[in-house]
């Protein structure tokens, strides 16, 4: 089994099974509804025959001689006494029923319109569109003709009950029609219709007058015409319906004699699918092992649903054919037929509407065929496309700023509990030893062991150190030892790669690949700068991993899945992981205002890093102590030929010339996690594995830095001045003056109407315009009382957190509440709270506060703010709802596509989406994202040149400015020439 | 009736000669019924466009400035 080669699926077919085919596969006819005898054995022809295949373990299956495990198991039929329509073909019997003729079921179409469909289909099957618009047009042509167009049969009106009865509809004439004429005749005074007379009546018709006399009698049915002419000459209807219920052995009849190229045209393949094997004959009985039984605590056997369901279908089977044999009268018959009908079709699908679903006893609806596929639970989405797997883990996830990008901190028992396939050679059997023989439970031990002959052992404390060949008396116990051609699960260890994955998976960067690191402790760790990619956080994100099995899958893990491959992310073609919040303030702090170190201190903030000693001091201070400036030190970290300029977040011009960083404040703009340049360029100019030197430097640098500074940020760090305060309770009552003025004005009419808006949209939008500008100088306010080293005001400039209207809401005003972007107007009638007069139009009987989160809210404020605040948390959870099934649907219709060697991009019928993936054919991480720098491509082909030859001679020889002597004899000159001056020179 | 055809963000839409589509269809190994369809109803056809032509549509790209896409007619 281990080493079955992996088969290709040659083709799939899609059809209907004919009856003989069911009993073909059929390993037994059902004839019993028992299942187990009183000794509790299996009923042969029962429900529960053992050459239906096995289930309890030990026993061998009848059929094929396997085990329970190994036996899939085998299908029975069941011969149903009549035939039942199949419920998932019914809208198809319908729409045959209609099309074909009832006498002849040859197809309603002449040569001209079939020549015509088959085209269509023919055309549609290329272009890959649904055959059901070209099939469904013809049936609807077909009903068209009322006349069969072969043998000339009427076609009468098909009704379809639902799910499964069938009815045809006849016109024929009522019996009353001598009443209904006479009636008629008699005219009608109030609404103006005149008398009739016979005479009238047959110069009208064209009939003659003594049959209308003998018509009006009742002694003679008027023929077709005649009651079509009466009809009309007297705007009467003289019809009755007539049902027909058509029973299945009639439909089955009518299908057989459709010939196979009359349903060609409706796109079925006669080859493949009879239309009369809709309508089922034999039923197949699932294998045991479909449904099996199960025995409860109690020792009863408790059977599954689809067995409840066939027990149903072989009990009305037998009754019916009783009934039948007896000669019982029609209507029993019917009934019962009836009732076979409701049991196949519940047994096949027991959610269909108008038919109450097969109960339990519980009355619990029974879980049948469709049931176990449909949905979301159901064996596609839930079982095949959505499994659980071995060799994964889950726990919480906590920060390490002392690990790599690259890595995950796995806990111990997550590392003694997942394992990897180690193979064991000549060359690795003595680590391979070492591993079992440290056993299960202690770190770089073994859970499991193959040998050779593919028997696999558990490796336990007892027999750890005998399987190791460790103990004296192995020989005597006679016990294999581990060697080569066996192979070893042994723990995870250090530099292992694994995957590691956090939900929701929105993007590929949701799935990365991580290096191992075993620690204490139970929780996943990881390095702070790879939570953007994620989206990760610590307060009690969980996180799963997966530990690879086998080698070509390690392999595209780490080359293609590491966490550094991913720093760029294709959706804008900037660095996704980067310096993050206080690395960012921390950088901030180290280059903004070029603070001055001393030994000691530049050599604390450089001690993660590779650098292990100083450069040349940046200057001697007026003590005579050399010192370093903090972009000195910054500089370590940059390759020494990077050369680069742009505008940092704070607003200032950064100057990075061959690796020095000569000016300009390094923040998120430079080495942040959603576009820094200077991350960004490394990446693509030296490399991912230098980008990831670089990130997990910056880190530690900027870890380093901000501890040396301090930063902190409290209560005192917000509060302003009471002068400051007053100014802005000022601003705040002007505001408020000028919205009364505005209110006035409004209601003494003197407002002028903006261009389309009414009166009172104008005075909303003035007041909102008027209290928006009163927060700003509110806030303007606060912060001319904040210096430059405020921690909020650095963390809003470095952009490391917040902004400042964070700042603002802090010191100045928290400012106008909204819900649906307008001012607060719900609550109570006319006004919002009881607190206020109604109609009162005042800033804060709408939701303005006036305070500031330091100063505190009142409590009406407070109301209000919690009523805006309510809408952003509502808004989340919808929009996250929403969103998700959106990427679902996106993501089910993209799946399919896929770029081509050539360039194209191709779905899986080979049409072309794209002649050239994304217009260009480039891929948006390979490309330079910003305007303003092209990757230098000349200075990394240079540079990679200068690594790959040693000297200038091989290097100019490879690139083809000078040929190597090809042929000795034929060079043998210029050689010698060359070697001459040389000589002469050296005396 | 507005004219489509010649509105600024329409790309221009031309039959195809035969001798190309011929050229195109082997240079990406496809058949007729493989490339991308437009209806024929659609408004920024040419006037002289009939069902299975191939159109060529010149389009402004954000990343390749100029991109050529091949569209064949359909009903």
């Amino acid at each position: 089994m281990r080493n079955s080669t992996p088969k290709d699926i040659g083709a799939i077919d899609f059809g209907l099974m004919e009856p003989e085919e069911y009993r073909d596969m059929s390993a037994t006819k059902i004839i019993t509804a028992d299942t187990y005898d009183d000794d509790g054995f299996p009923i042969d022809m029962g429900l529960m025959d053992p050459r239906l295949g096995v289930i309890d373990p030990g026993l061998e299956c009848k059929t094929c001689g396997k085990h329970s495990g190994s036996c899939n198991g085998h299908f029975g039929h069941i011969e149903l006494a009549a035939p039942v329509i199949h419920v998932g073909f019914t809208k198809l019997i319908r729409r045959l029923l209609r099309g074909t003729c009832r006498d002849c079921s040859r197809l309603l179409l002449t040569e001209d319109e079939r020549e015509e469909f088959h085209a269509q289909i023919d055309q549609s099957r290329k272009l890959g569109r649904d055959l059901n618009d070209v099939t469904k047009a013809a049936i609807r042509q077909a009903r068209k003709n009322d006349q069969c167009p072969f043998c000339g049969e009427v076609q009468y009106d098909i009704e379809h009950e639902k799910p499964t009865t069938y009815y045809e509809v006849q016109q024929v004439l009522t019996s009353e029609y001598s009443q209904r004429i006479a009636g008629a005749m008699q005219g009608n005074e109030e609404e103006g219709i005149e008398r009739t007379t016979p005479d009238e009546l047959a110069e009208k018709t064209d009939i003659e007058l003594s049959r209308i006399n003998e018509i009006l009698s009742g002694s003679f049915r008027p023929r077709e015409a005649q009651r079509k002419a009466i009809e009309k000459a007297l705007s009467i209807d003289l019809t009755d319906e007539d049902t027909n219920k058509l029973m299945p052995s009639d439909i089955r009849d009518w299908f057989e004699n459709i010939p196979d190229e009359d349903i060609e045209v409706l796109g079925i393949d006669a080859e493949r699918s009879r239309p009369e094997w809709m309508i089922l004959t034999v039923l197949p009985v699932p294998p045991v092992t479909a449904r099996p039984s199960i025995t409860l605590d109690n020792g009863q056997r408790s059977e599954d649903d689809l067995t409840h369901k066939l027990v149903d279908i072989i009990r009305i089977n037998q009754r019916f054919m009783e009934n039948r044999e007896a000669g019982a009268p029609q209507l029993i018959i019917e009934d019962l037929w009836e009732l076979l009908q409701y049991h196949v079709t519940t047994f096949m699908d027991n959610e269909i509407s108008g038919t109450p679903p097969a109960r339990h006893r519980s009355g619990r609806p029974l879980k049948t065929l469709s049931q176990r596929l449909k949905g979301k639970e159901g064996r596609f989405r839930g079982s095949l496309s959505g499994k659980r797997v071995n060799f994964s883990a889950r726990t919480v996830i906590s920060p390490d700023p002392t690990l790599s990008l690259n890595e995950v901190g796995v806990p111990d028992r997550v590392a003694t509990e997942m394992t990897q396939t180690m193979l064991v050679t000549e060359r690795n059997v003595e680590q391979a030893k070492q591993y079992v023989a440290n056993g299960p439970n202690s770190h770089p031990g073994a859970n499991y062991v193959r040998r050779p002959d593919g028997r696999r052992l558990k490796v336990t404390e007892k027999n750890c150190k005998a399987l190791a060949g460790m103990t004296d008396e192995e020989e005597t116990a006679g016990i294999q030892t581990v060697g080569p051609g066996w192979e070893v699960n042994r723990h995870l260890i250090d530099g292992d790669i694994v995957i590691f994955n956090r939900q929701p998976s929105l993007h590929r960067m949701s799935i990365m690949a991580h290096e191992v690191v075993v620690m204490p402790y139970k929780t996943f760790r990881l390095n702070t700068v790879v939570c953007p990619p994620y989206n990760a956080d610590f307060d009690g994100d969980e996180m799963n991993m997966h530990a690879l099995q086998n080698e070509e899958a390690r392999a595209e893990a780490r080359v293609l899945m590491r966490v550094q491959e991913q720093i760029l992310s294709p959706r804008f073609g900037g660095n996704i992981i980067g310096a993050i919040q206080d690395h960012i303030s921390g950088t901030y702090l180290l280059t903004h205002e070029n603070p001055r170190f001393n030994e000691t201190q530049a050599l604390d903030l450089l001690r993660a890093t590779r650098i292990d000693e100083l450069p040349e001091p940046s200057g001697i201070d007026d003590e005579g102590v050399p010192f370093w400036t903090g972009r000195d030190v910054f500089s370590e970290l940059l390759p020494d030929d990077l050369t680069l300029e742009f505008i940092s977040e704070s607003g200032d011009t950064v100057v990075i010339e061959d690796g020095q960083h000569v000016e300009g404040t390094i923040d998120s703009e430079g080495v942040g996690e959603f576009g820094g340049e200077i991350v960004d360029q490394i990446t693509k100019e030296y490399g991912t594995t230098r980008a990831r030197i670089f990130i997990n430097e910056i880190s530690t640098l900027a870890m380093r830095a901000i501890m040396h500074f301090g930063f902190s940020i409290g209560i005192d760090d917000e509060t302003i001045p009471d002068e400051a305060s007053a100014r802005i309770d000022e601003t705040i009552q002007e505001a408020n003056d000028r919205v009364n003025e505005l209110i006035e004005a409004y209601e003494r009419g003197e407002l002028e109407s903006l261009p389309g808006r009414t009166l009172a949209e104008t005075l909303e939008m003035k007041i909102m315009q008027t209290l928006a500008r009163a927060r700003e100088n509110a806030g303007d306010i606060a912060e001319e009382h904040f210096d430059d080293d405020n921690p909020a005001i650095v963390m809003a400039e470095s952009g490391a957190r917040g902004g400042m209207l964070n700042l603002t809401q802090m010191a100045g005003c928290v400012g106008q509440q909204a819900v649906r972007g307008e001012r607060i107007n719900r609550g109570y009638e006319d006004r919002t709270l009881s607190h206020y007069q109604k109609n009162d139009l005042s800033a804060e009987a709408h939701g303005f506060v006036e305070n500031s989160y330091t100063g505190g809210l009142t409590p009406r404020e407070f109301f209000f703010h919690a009523m805006g605040g309510r809408e952003g948390l509502v808004d989340t959870a919808v929009r996250t709802s929403k969103s998700g099934y959106l990427q679902r649907r996106l993501i089910n219709a993209l799946s399919e596509l896929e770029a081509q060697y050539d360039g194209t991009v191709r779905d899986t019928s080979d049409t072309i989406v794209q002649f050239e993936f994304g217009e260009d054919g480039t891929s948006p991480v390979m490309v330079s994202s910003g305007v303003d720098h092209d990757i230098d491509v000349e200075g990394i082909a240079d540079r990679i040149l200068d690594g790959e030859f040693e000297s200038e001679a091989e290097r100019e020889e490879f690139l083809g400015s000078k040929q190597p002597p090809t042929n000795l004899s034929e060079h043998a000159d210029s050689r010698r020439v060359d070697s001459v001056p040389e000589v002469t020179s050296d005396d | 009736m507005v004219d489509v055809s010649k509105h600024e963000l329409v790309p221009e839409h031309t039959v195809v000669d035969e001798d190309v589509i011929d050229a195109v269809l082997e240079e990406y190994d496809i058949d007729r019924t493989d490339l991308p369809k437009i209806k024929y109803n659609d408004p920024a056809l040419p006037e002289d466009a009939e069902v299975g032509d191939v159109i060529e549509i010149v389009r402004n790209s954000r990343t390749a400035d100029r991109a050529i896409i091949y569209r064949l007619v359909v009903d």
